[in-house]
């Protein structure tokens, strides 16, 4: 092709994707066609990569496929191991994609879908995936070193404590929302609890199966595993309708909240094979399966959006979660545009495979404009829902009242018609008893998959059975999350133990691997008890939690980067990361505050205890609910107090970064790089 | 044809990568090994340590 047909398609892509970007902002009081949330989000993102991207490469990283990579230098057949570019894309996707790029556009979707998606696109290209991009970097540079690691030697050993310290601390409260988000999709559903509940003894049988009797055929029992989760989904339809079976699996969101912890702790302390190992086989087959059936599904139903660009709770008074769209939209929709975990596969597995240097652009960049995709994607999901029934769905018994009518009542009185047949109806469709109160926005992304899923098959009847295993597939990989974190969490707090009493830091002494899983388990376990009694619905107070938590790892990992870059070049291409740095700092001292100091009792953590506390001691609060009032103003005390130590966490990395980059700056500091010295690469292109 | 050719070999490759079959070849070439029940065992066992020390993404 020519340069000028080159330029001349790269400028029409540009124009259409800036048309699109446009179309969706300007366009008021009339439905939109998910069409152009799509063009808009693939021209930008296509947009980004090949000149925003390109030029870092190129200018700012120098990108170098004669300089061997670790992968190449200390080849070992385990973990380092040079490896195609597109099947490193592939593991890196699949590693990074989680539970969080579709929960928290859904949850988002109560701003309108504008707000969202601007933040998902915008907040992807300039922000989440740059800093991926820079820590893949980085770490390939420093022989694979972990985001830890580099904290510690670029930066200090405060740096590297506090990220080790943070990863922990946002795990327990990663673990305990994305388990309410289960509990809130399961409780009362008997089909969905038979579902999930049947996939362990299917990992259990895969494990053994793996184990004994066909060792190394992981995909020969990942796709017999596959066909029994969906002969279970099935089933569960006739356990739901069963006299018997039916009442044993409804069951409530303690009693879930209960089998979600008794579940974590033998996930950890069972051997890995056993029950990790397989489900996490299949659950990474079937998400990478059910992504692509979603971008097709979007791609050929094409639905019109029925949530408006803005609803009326861009003022702060949603019922979701309390709080305006600065900073919550942000740290709502989290990993869809920016997640700090992200730089943890970015400098764990990924860069001991990647071949070439030039492959950390696609890998890198290309991987994090997928994921943001991916939240596009939940975003026309949800918002293709009509609003009425979105939010009846999503909104707590606490906000909208404790029965249909009332709730219907209250959310018509909102703008957005829903009645209590057609609801009862929608859930008779699905086959759930109920559609009210399911807060943590599976269910409501579960029904917009449901419809996109039974539209490409032109046969609304099986709408029941997609949204089971929508319902399935969320559950399945957040439980995968759930056994991963707790056993991770586990090491984690064994490591620091063993420096106290060494035997409780070897991984395979039984009492300390039962002491340390009940120790992490109890942990988040409480967080999710909180989360299930909370009359707000839980979302409310630990989504933004965790948001402001991730948010804040993604800072430590930009500071990581500045310095990095600082180091290479001064401050000439220092804005590149302090740009999304200051914003993303803005956005979580900006959320941290109000969610601690707020006076509105919905968001400020210590108004709502101070609220609870007036009403206990007025005698407004009845003598039954005297002891359950008590914890809830411990439990709001005790948010409070966590969000107090992720602002102090942000504060420390922040002014070490700071002094380190003033030290460089004045030449006080020394600038020298740690980046492991040039080899040549020995790799023929056929070997890759 | 060559375009879906390759899209399928990659495809092909993710998937055995992503069911460590892949992980295991390289396992059983670095040590000169075959394939066998324990040696599949004692494969996991290495495999499993390192890739379930880390967090699974949010």
């Amino acid at each position: 092709m020519s340069k000028l047909l080159r330029a001349l398609v790269w400028a029409l892509i540009a124009a259409l994707g800036a048309f699109c970007l446009a179309g969706i902002a300007l366009r008021r009081g009339e439905s939109i066609n998910s069409i152009w949330l799509v063009t808009a989000a693939v021209c930008t993102y296509l947009t980004g990569y090949r000149f925003y991207a390109a030029f870092i490469a190129a200018k700012v990283m120098a990108l170098d496929n004669q300089r061997a990579t670790p992968a190449e230098r200390l080849r070992n057949g385990h973990d380092y191991e040079p490896t195609n570019k597109w099947i490193v894309f592939g593991h890196h996707f699949a590693a990074i994609a989680g539970p969080g790029p579709l929960v928290g556009p859904t949850l988002a979707a109560q701003f309108g879908y504008l707000p969202g998606t601007l933040w998902i696109i915008i907040g992807c290209v300039l922000g989440g995936a740059i800093q991926d991009f820079l820590i893949l970097f980085c770490s390939i540079r420093r022989d694979g070193k972990s985001l830890g690691q580099m904290a510690r030697e670029e930066i200090g050993r405060v740096g590297g404590g506090i990220a080790l310290f943070t990863v922990l601390l946002i795990m327990v409260i990663l673990l305990a929302v994305i388990g309410l988000v289960v509990v809130n999709a399961l409780k009362g559903s008997p089909w969905g609890t038979f579902t999930i509940a049947a996939t362990m003894p299917i990992a259990v049988l895969m494990g053994l199966y793996l184990r004994y009797w066909r060792p190394g055929k992981v995909l020969e029992i990942s796709l017999i595993g596959f066909l029994l989760v969906v002969a279970s989904i099935f089933a569960g339809e006739w356990v739901a309708h069963h006299a018997l079976w039916g009442p044993l699996f409804t069951l409530g969101g303690m009693s879930l909240a209960v089998w979600l912890i008794v579940y974590g702790f033998s996930a950890s302390a069972l051997p890995v094979w056993l029950l990790l190992a397989p489900r996490d086989y299949l659950s990474t087959f079937v998400k990478l399966g059910v992504v692509l059936m979603l971008g097709a599904g979007v791609f050929v139903v094409r639905p019109e959006l029925q949530m408006p660009a803005f609803t009326r709770f861009v003022d702060g008074t949603g019922p979701i979660f309390a709080g305006n769209i600065f900073p919550f939209c942000f740290i709502t929709i989290a990993c869809g545009a920016i997640s700090g975990f992200h730089s943890l596969i970015s400098s764990g597995t990924t860069p001991k495979m990647v071949a070439r240097e030039g492959h950390v652009l696609p890998v890198g960049y290309g991987s994090m404009l997928l994921e943001s995709f991916v939240a596009i994607m939940a975003m026309v999901a949800a918002c293709a829902l009509e609003p009425g029934v979105f939010f009846a769905v999503n909104s707590p018994a606490g906000i909208v009242g404790a029965t249909p009518d009332a709730a219907t009542a209250t959310i018509s009185g909102w703008g957005f018609p829903v009645t209590s047949s057609g609801m009862a109806d929608l859930a008779r469709h699905v086959g759930e008893q109920s559609l009210f109160y399911r807060t943590g926005g599976a269910p409501s992304l579960a029904l917009g998959m449901a419809h996109i899923f039974s539209r490409i098959s032109g046969n609304e009847t099986v709408l029941r059975f997609w949204y089971h295993f929508a319902i399935m597939f969320e559950a399945l990989f957040i439980l995968t999350v759930i056994d991963a974190g707790t056993r991770v969490g586990r090491f984690m707090l064994q490591d620091f133990l063993g420096h106290i009493y060494k035997p409780l830091g070897r991984t395979s002494w039984m009492p300390s691997v039962l002491v340390t899983s009940g120790l992490i388990v109890a942990a988040w376990g409480y967080f999710l008890v909180q989360g299930v009694i909370d009359p707000l619905g839980g979302i409310n107070s630990l989504w933004p939690l965790f948001g402001i938590a991730n948010q804040l790892l993604a800072g430590i990992a930009l500071c990581v980067g500045t310095t990095i870059l600082i180091k290479m070049y001064g401050l000439r291409y220092a804005w590149i990361t302090i740009a999304p740095l200051s914003w993303l700092l803005t956005v979580t001292y900006a959320a941290a505050w109000q969610k601690i100091f707020s006076p509105h009792p919905r968001i400020g953590f210590l108004a709502q205890a101070e609220q609870l506390k007036s009403a206990l001691e007025s005698g407004k609060v009845a003598a039954a609910r005297v002891v359950e009032t008590q914890t809830l103003i411990f439990n709001a005390r005790l948010d409070a107090v966590v969000c107090g130590i992720f602002l102090v966490l942000v504060t420390a990395i922040v002014l070490d970064s700071v002094r380190v980059w003033i030290g460089i700056l004045a030449g006080t500091r020394d600038r020298s790089s740690n980046e492991a010295p040039f080899v040549m690469t020995q790799l023929r292109a056929e070997e890759i | 044809m060559s375009f879906v050719r390759g899209l399928l070999a990659a495809l092909r490759g993710i998937i055995a990568e992503l069911s460590d079959e892949s992980a295991y070849r390289r396992h059983l070439e670095c040590h000169g090994r075959s394939h066998s029940g324990e040696e599949w065992r004692r494969f996991c066992e290495e495999r499993h340590r390192r890739k379930y020390s880390q967090a699974k993404c949010c």
